[in-house]
């Protein structure tokens, strides 16, 4: 019975750590105030970029080295885009998805019998492999459903916090927010708009392509010609941003709760079948109930927040998203 | 040196379509590159790609046949995104209402295929689909002038919801489920009943879909509406500034919603097209219609007739690569995909440099 409860939790962890990565990488986007609809797409080329370079390294912080700066390149394609040529931000994202995921699967059909084994990289799987914190991971339930874990489960929790403070405490994420929210009234300030644009976007999508790069590893490095790793992750990254407003440490409880969703949709059966007079309704529920929840529960947090949002302002969605700045509008 | 982006005032005509020209030939380029470095010769995948598979088949109408069902889909979805984004407002819900309009369309097909001549429950088919789809639109309208709610983030949502509700009934083997095909063990979505079935004109082993006429006078319609009738001008005050729009006395809520109601609805009607013009349904038939749509709008900057050409154009090069990738076996039809990406790209920046140019600071005026 609590072997049950504890590989639920250990697996809604792992499954929801990619989000974490994708979900801070955009705030961090958004913040800047710009919508990226290009997450599924950055994560994909991260992935794979920084997997095949893992291997051919044999190491795991190259993989993420890789797959970052890949990822932060493909940031820097929308940068350029939306910023210095004032192109659509939606279109320039969508176009930004397809690409990333097309070129993730010409790189892994074309290179074919050539892809590399997963399970040869010894010093890579190494690094992936779960590590024990001492003392806590003995706790029961808990220990094992939190802390034991591969390093980059750890790391994108860091991450979080991090950005978190950045963004509340520092001087320079303070100014950041005021791009977001009032570019022009930045701009006057003397505030670098285009530079401080360009660095965050770039770091977003490459924090983006540590969780696109954390799922290959996950799937066991294999390639699919018909599935890309991503899987619509990316989407539901977007739509985990308006769930944790904007907040990385919120997302962190929001990846949770998505996770827990996506989990239930494979595990339902194990959890009804333990407590079957509470949770034997479960073994009844569709999985795709399961799969569209998250988008269902965001697409009411986005209607509630913006019908409270005419009263009162509680949301902390950038004021001048979506919209490109240009200084001779003004 | 410092440089500096500045607006023109115009463009010549010439420059322009010289500049789209240009922007073009870098993505073939850049295409070729990708090719090149699988050992692809990029010229014979070219060849084979624009050609969609003609040369040297013995059944070409089936090849044109193939090629005209990605298109009237495509075609339809584009121009009712251009009408939505004519108004500045993100209709990016496309996935999500063709499947809506699929939906509702199947449930007729199955309902009363059998009890109703065709032509009728062809009728009822799209009305179905134009309504539900449709439905969408109204709420998302509503919500996008009542509350200023982020339509881009609302239609995304919806799309994912549509998606699995379309899985669920495709997965899910109940005697309920009028969907599926009650002969087979698996779930697989049934055959719709002859009268549903969208017929065509033959001429010889080439049928000619209705869908393909009806999807052309549709573009037509949408030309004269956007181009000459007061409902179209109003859409492009409210496109380009609410205000201006408020203070002429229009009731910028009544044609929010009315837009893009007609937006969604026609989304919808094209998958009711879909699903008539193959006789099932099934969860990949948007065939990713409603993001393509979005781009296919967009590189065509909105313009009904650029519309036309170029769904035709996106339309070869999936078909192209599909055919292509027969005899290409390191390469799949994601490869249109890419070149999709190439195109839009370098017709951003083409859109761009029609608009601003780059100059350095420090000179005199520039001529």
């Amino acid at each position: 019975m609590l072997e049950v409860l504890t590989l639920f939790l250990f697996n809604i962890v792992i499954y929801s750590i990619p989000l974490l990565y994708a979900t801070c990488g955009e705030i961090m986007v958004e913040k800047s105030g710009s919508l990226n609809l290009g997450v599924e797409g950055t994560m994909a080329v991260g992935a794979i970029f920084g997997f095949l370079a893992g291997c051919k390294a044999d190491s795991l912080p190259v993989a993420v080295l890789v797959s970052f700066i890949t990822a932060a390149l493909v940031g820097a394609i929308f940068c350029i885009f939306t910023i210095t040529l004032q192109a659509n931000q939606n279109v320039t994202g969508l176009t930004i998805t397809t690409i990333g995921v097309a070129v993730y699967f010409f790189v892994g059909n074309g290179l074919g019998a050539n892809w590399p084994v997963y399970r040869e990289c010894t010093r890579l799987v190494s690094g992936f492999a779960d590590i024990e914190i001492p003392g806590l991971s003995a706790i029961p339930v808990i220990g094992k459903a939190f802390f034991s874990h591969n390093i980059l489960v750890y790391f994108a929790v860091i991450v979080a916090v991090l950005i978190w403070l950045y963004f509340e405490k520092t001087s320079i994420g303070l100014r950041l927010r005021a791009i977001g929210e009032n570019p022009g009234a930045a701009d006057s300030l003397g505030v670098d708009l285009v530079k401080y644009k360009y660095l965050h976007i770039m770091a977003g999508s490459g924090i983006m392509g540590i969780g696109g790069l954390y799922m290959g590893l996950n799937m066991g490095g294999t390639f699919e010609g018909s599935n890309c790793w991503i899987n619509g992750y990316g989407w539901i990254a977007i739509a985990l941003v308006i769930f944790a407003n904007w907040s990385t440490t919120h997302a962190i409880v929001g990846t949770f709760v998505f996770g827990f969703f996506n989990t239930l949709r494979v595990y339902n059966m194990p959890i009804a079948t333990t407590f079957p007079n509470t949770f034997g309704w479960l073994s009844k529920v569709p999985a795709q109930v399961f799969s569209a929840l998250p988008f269902a529960v965001t697409l009411l947090v986005l209607i509630v927040n913006s019908v409270r949002s005419r009263k009162t302002n509680k949301s902390n969605a950038p004021t001048a998203i979506g919209v490109n700045y240009y200084r001779e509008d003004r | 040196m410092r440089l500096k982006i500045i607006r023109r005032k115009e463009t010549k005509l010439v420059n322009k379509i010289l500049l789209y020209v240009i922007g073009i030939a870098i993505s073939f380029v850049v295409g070729g590159i990708f090719l090149t470095s699988l050992d692809i010769n990029p010229f014979a995948y070219y060849r084979d790609m624009l050609t969609i598979g003609l040369i040297g088949n013995y059944y070409p109408g089936k090849s044109v046949e193939g090629l005209l069902k990605l298109f009237v889909p495509l075609l339809i979805t584009s121009l009712a995104l251009s009408l939505a984004f004519k108004m500045r407002f993100w209709n990016i819900g496309g996935e999500g209402e063709f499947i809506t309009g699929a939906l509702f369309a199947a449930i007729v097909a199955f309902k009363l295929g059998d009890t109703l001549p065709g032509f009728v429950v062809i009728v009822l088919m799209c009305l179905a689909a134009f309504v539900s789809a449709g439905m969408i639109g109204l709420v998302t309208a509503h919500l996008k002038v009542k509350f200023n709610t982020n339509e881009t983030l609302v239609t995304l949502m919806i799309n994912y919801i549509m998606l699995y509700v379309i899985k669920y009934f495709g997965e899910t083997k109940a005697d309920w489920n009028f969907f599926l095909r009650t002969d087979s063990e698996r779930p697989v979505f049934a055959k719709f009943p002859e009268n549903a079935i969208m017929d065509g004109i033959k001429f010889g082993n080439f049928k000619l879909l209705y869908t393909v006429p009806a999807a052309i006078v549709i573009a037509v319609i949408v030309y004269f509406y956007l181009k000459r009738t007061k409902q179209g001008y109003e859409i492009s005050v409210v496109g380009d500034s609410v205000n201006t729009a408020k203070y002429a006395g229009m009731n910028v809520y009544r044609i929010t919603l009315r837009t893009i109601f007609l937006s969604a609805a026609f989304i919808g009607l094209a998958g009711a097209f879909t699903a008539a013009a193959s006789g099932t349904i099934s969860t990949d038939i948007t065939n990713n219609v409603g993001w393509t749509g979005v781009i296919v709008a967009w590189l065509s900057r909105l313009s009904v007739p650029v519309i036309g050409v170029v769904s035709l154009l996106i339309s070869v090069l999936q078909y192209g690569c599909q055919a292509a990738s027969a005899s290409y076996s390191q390469i799949d039809h994601n490869f249109a995909d890419l070149m999709q990406g190439l195109f839009m790209f370098s017709i951003l920046a083409a859109g761009f440099f029609s608009n601003f140019k780059i100059v350095r600071t420090g000179d005199k005026k520039d001529a």
